[in-house]
């Protein structure tokens, strides 16, 4: 029996590399679902994995730097959290995988979602396919709905399109959607302060980085300013928001770190489909609701939901 | 001599190995082809029910689908319930995860209602639908299932259309992500690394625990083709084939009735025969020990056999080079310990009869050699008898003059050759040498061998020794020796035996016939043999005699006539062939009073 043993010991020597590239900042819910992950698989960091972290919240320019030093060649994994893997098209010498909102196929680094091809793999959220949904949950939640001002990081990979998704589905709806534009983390207060001047009815937010760096500030704006308002990710809502629809991020992350280990073993990114979403949660915050004083129709609305925070 | 021994050794050995060792193969060769055979019933059996449980669950998930549907097309379409009804198709999708869309026809075929969990929702009035596939089929069965497809070139789906129980009721279309099978199949494990999964008609990919194979799309269906062909070949039975992974597997396919999908159970082929596996090692560790127990056994068993009949055939070999001492020792306790037992018997034997021979040719140092003979071969004491015999005695003439003026070196030269002279002759003639007294010598012809025509074979005896010592008188001559050489024979009846006292034993003839010969040769001149009356009268025929004046002797009463042999050519033929003229005169041997002998002469035993 001295296979396992010998297994052991040489994984036990064996301590893999990963490098982290985020446009958040720490604390990060996401590097900790995929730590989560990864420590599900028997990986332990400090023995056989070490995390290298590069952060630059909302500017995925600023990891340039950090990303050529892929090429240094000790790298076993690149995982890049959103808009970074923007930056990281150029990257050949090391396996990446990405969690990406908008469509990798575009994006150029996978050439389709059964096959990668490439050094780049991960999990799209479909978050375009999701943006006209929002604003129809939304309505669904406050049918008075007429004017929706609509916040949007112009940094955001994909943001145009979302944008247009959004507008389609206003048009449908019959709702005005009012562009709230922002560049970046610097902005976020003088967009809200546009969005404050909007007339609107409701919030949209898209989901981004900065935006969820922001989320506590800007679910709470929302509050304050009367406003019903919709998100991306179920963090928003746990954070005050009243509703959200989107894939659960943690959960995203926490798979990703199935394919991460099986990369690590040995298998090539390009054999391992994109993965898309299954599941899709609809979250809605009662206590903001209440605070907003919106009464939600039992039989319309909340039925529908994956869960209510209360 | 060829060496037959190792032929014998492998001969006991091979037999003796295959006798352990082939039942013992035999056994574990045929207990490996049952264990084979169960095994494989075994593996048939679970893939069998892995397979059928598998079809069962996945059809459980469509059926439940379809069931679901059915509660969305119980009432028929009435105006301005388009609402109620989207409420049902949410509830739908909220109840079964698997569920993307739903759209709900009405009995004319017009979409009423649209849901998604992606798209917009749409409510009234919409497209006609009444020529889709999924209407014409929901409508035609009831329940419809539509092609698996990629969504993406990647993600698996199907349309189910369920039409109600009365036209009016419309019918509904659900879209179903087939990735949620996955759940279903994935916990089933066959062994530790065995698996089932599921593909459709074209060799599309449906279920498998791997997801990101179905997640590869069509690209993947190429793969899956030729062995979902394979084992449906196999027609419900587990085939060998090479599996999803590229390693050979033992696989079986079980086919989904109301999906028209196959499920397809494998097992590693390396894991499924693991158990008979190990009892295939256990038989073959099996084997190993029982081969070098029966190859110790065979090994120990054919030595036991052919060490002692190659110690035996040293033995006798030695044996049979002269080491009569030599035993050979066995101890097996069967019949070769007999047999080693028997040949040391016959080595005593052997060794006994060695040594007599060698006492006759000790003794034959000291005694006539007939009578040296006589005393080994009879084995007993020579009987004392009377019988006739030729009592012939010689004596050198002048010999002790010579003796007391030659010197002692020379006198014993002289008496060598002079015995050897004699003794050469008497042997020649198969006489007995009884003894020589300093330059005398005494010789007795029949006995105590007896031969036939004594006093014929006497007389030549005498003609001979007189002619040999004559040849070394001429010779003595010449060195200034005067010495002479004179014979007297007799014949008649005397004693023989043996006489003297224990430890000193002589044989000898005692009667008058010796005393008569002894008194003739003191009489014989040199280079004469004399003859008494009745000897004479016996050989007359063959030999020349001159008669001589009558004369008186000591110890006799009357004056005889004595014969002197002639020097003639027959004694002369006679030494070159000596027993020729002999046969003819046997009638005559016998004299008055002398036991009648009509016995040839003995022929030397013990040769």
């Amino acid at each position: 029996m001295a296979w396992p043993v010998a297994a052991q010991s040489q994984e036990a020597t064996k301590r893999y590399h990963i490098l982290w590239f985020s446009t958040q900042s720490l604390p990060d819910p996401f590097l900790d679902g995929f730590r989560e992950g990864m420590r599900a698989r028997g990986y332990v960091e400090g023995k056989n994995l070490t995390f290298e972290l590069h952060y630059a919240p909302g500017d995925p320019a600023g990891l340039r730097q950090a990303i050529s030093e892929l090429r240094r060649g000790n790298i076993d994994l690149a995982v890049s959290s959103g808009p970074a893997t923007r930056a990281m098209t150029e990257v050949t010498e090391v396996p990446v995988l990405f969690a990406l909102s908008g469509d990798p196929v575009e994006l150029g680094i996978v050439k389709s979602l059964g096959q990668p091809g490439g050094n780049f793999t991960g999990s799209t959220f479909l978050s375009l396919e999701l943006a006209g949904k929002r604003v129809e949950l939304l309505k669904d939640i406050f049918p008075k709905l007429r004017r929706l001002a609509v916040l949007s990081n112009t940094n955001h990979p994909g943001e145009q399109s979302e944008w247009r998704a959004t507008r389609e589905a206003c048009r449908e709806l019959e709702i005005t959607p009012v562009y709230v534009p922002f560049a970046g983390p610097r902005e976020v207060e003088a967009a809200l302060g546009a969005a404050a001047n909007a007339r609107a009815d409701a919030l949209l937010v898209f989901p981004d980085a900065t935006t969820m760096v922001h989320r506590s500030r800007i679910a709470q704006f929302a509050i304050d300013q009367h406003l019903p308002s919709m998100f991306g990710w179920s963090e928003y809502c746990e954070a005050g928001g009243l509703a959200s629809y989107g894939a659960n991020q943690r959960a995203t992350y926490f798979s990703l770190a199935a394919y991460a280990d099986r990369i690590l073993r040995g298998e090539r990114p390009a054999d391992l489909p994109v993965v898309q979403p299954t599941k899709f949660e609809f979250v809605v915050n009662l206590r903001t609701a209440r605070l907003l004083g919106i009464e939600l129709d039992e039989s319309s609305v909340l039925f529908r939901t994956n869960r209510v925070i209360e | 001599m060829t060496r037959a021994r190792r032929p014998l050794f492998v001969k006991y050995f091979v037999t003796m190995f295959a006798a352990v060792a082939v039942p013992l193969m035999l056994g574990a060769m045929s207990e490996a082809w049952f264990a084979y055979r169960d095994q494989w019933r075994y593996l048939n059996e679970v893939l069998q029910v892995e397979a059928r449980s598998t079809a069962s669950r996945m059809q459980t998930f469509i059926d439940g689908i379809s069931d679901q549907l059915g509660w969305v097309v119980q009432s028929p379409w009435t105006a301005n319930e388009d609402d109620r009804r989207r409420i049902d198709a949410l509830r739908l999708l909220q109840q079964v995860p698997a569920v993307v869309s739903v759209n709900l026809i009405d009995q004319a075929g017009i979409e009423r209602v649209f849901v998604s969990r992606m798209r917009l929702n749409r409510i009234g009035r919409g497209i006609d639908m009444s020529e889709d596939p999924a209407v014409i089929g929901a409508r035609a069965g009831g329940v419809w299932y539509g092609p698996v497809q990629y969504r993406h070139d990647s993600e698996p789906y199907m349309r189910i259309a369920v039409a109600g129980k009365r036209p009016v009721a419309g019918i509904v279309i659900a879209d179903i992500n087939l990735k949620l099978i996955r759940d279903v199949i994935a916990a089933i494990r066959i062994g530790d690394t065995g698996h089932a999964f599921i593909i459709d008609d074209s060799g599309r990919l449906i279920a498998h625990p791997d997801i990101s194979l179905v997640l590869r799309g069509n690209a993947a269906s190429g793969d899956f083709e030729g062995l979902k062909a394979a084992v449906s070949a196999a027609n419900g039975s587990a085939v060998v084939t090479t599996g999803d992974d590229g390693k050979p597997v033992v696989a079986l396919a079980v086919r989904a009735s109301n999906v028209g999908w196959t499920v397809i159970a494998q097992q590693p082929i390396f894991e499924a025969f693991e158990s008979i596996r190990w009892a295939l090692w256990r038989s073959l560790a099996l084997i190993a020990i029982g081969a070098v127990v029966a190859c110790t056994l065979a090994y120990w068993l054919a030595h036991r056999m052919s060490g002692p009949i190659k110690h035996l055939e040293t033995g006798v070999e030695r044996i049979g080079m002269g080491h009569f001492d030599h035993r050979i020792a066995i101890h097996s306790g069967d019949e070769l310990e007999q047999l080693a037992a028997r040949f040391n018997e016959m080595a005593e034997e052997l060794g006994i009869s060695q040594q007599k021979s060698e006492r006759i040719t000790r003794l034959k140092q000291f005694l006539a050699p007939q009578v040296a003979e006589l005393i080994e071969t009879s084995n007993q004491r020579l009987l004392d008898e009377q019988r006739d015999v030729v009592a012939i005695f010689g004596d050198l003439r002048g010999f002790t003059a010579c003796s007391v003026r030659a010197a002692p070196d020379s006198i014993m030269a002289l008496l060598r050759e002079y015995y050897e002279a004699v003794g050469a002759v008497t042997t020649r003639h198969r006489a007995t040498l009884i003894r020589f007294a300093g330059d005398g010598v005494m010789v007795l012809v029949n006995a105590p061998v007896a031969c036939e025509n004594p006093a014929q074979l006497g007389v030549r005896l005498a003609i001979d020794m007189q002619a040999a010592v004559q040849a070394l008188v001429a010779n003595w001559r010449a060195r200034g020796y005067a010495i002479g050489f004179g014979i007297g024979a007799a014949i008649g009846p005397a004693t023989v035996g043996t006489v003297g006292y224990e430890g000193r034993l002589d044989y000898t003839a005692i009667g008058n016939v010796v005393n008569l010969a002894s008194r003739l040769c003191d009489a014989a001149d040199d280079a004469q043999i004399l003859l008494d009356p009745v000897m004479a009268r016996q050989v007359n025929d063959d030999f020349a005699l001159t008669r001589l004046a009558k004369r008186a002797f000591k110890g006799f009463d009357d004056a005889m006539d004595i014969f002197a042999v002639a020097h003639s050519p027959v004694a002369m033929r006679d030494v070159a062939a000596p027993l020729q003229p002999a046969t003819t005169k046997c009638r005559r041997v016998a004299g008055p009073g002398a036991i009648a002998q009509r016995i040839p002469c003995l022929e030397q035993s013990g040769a």
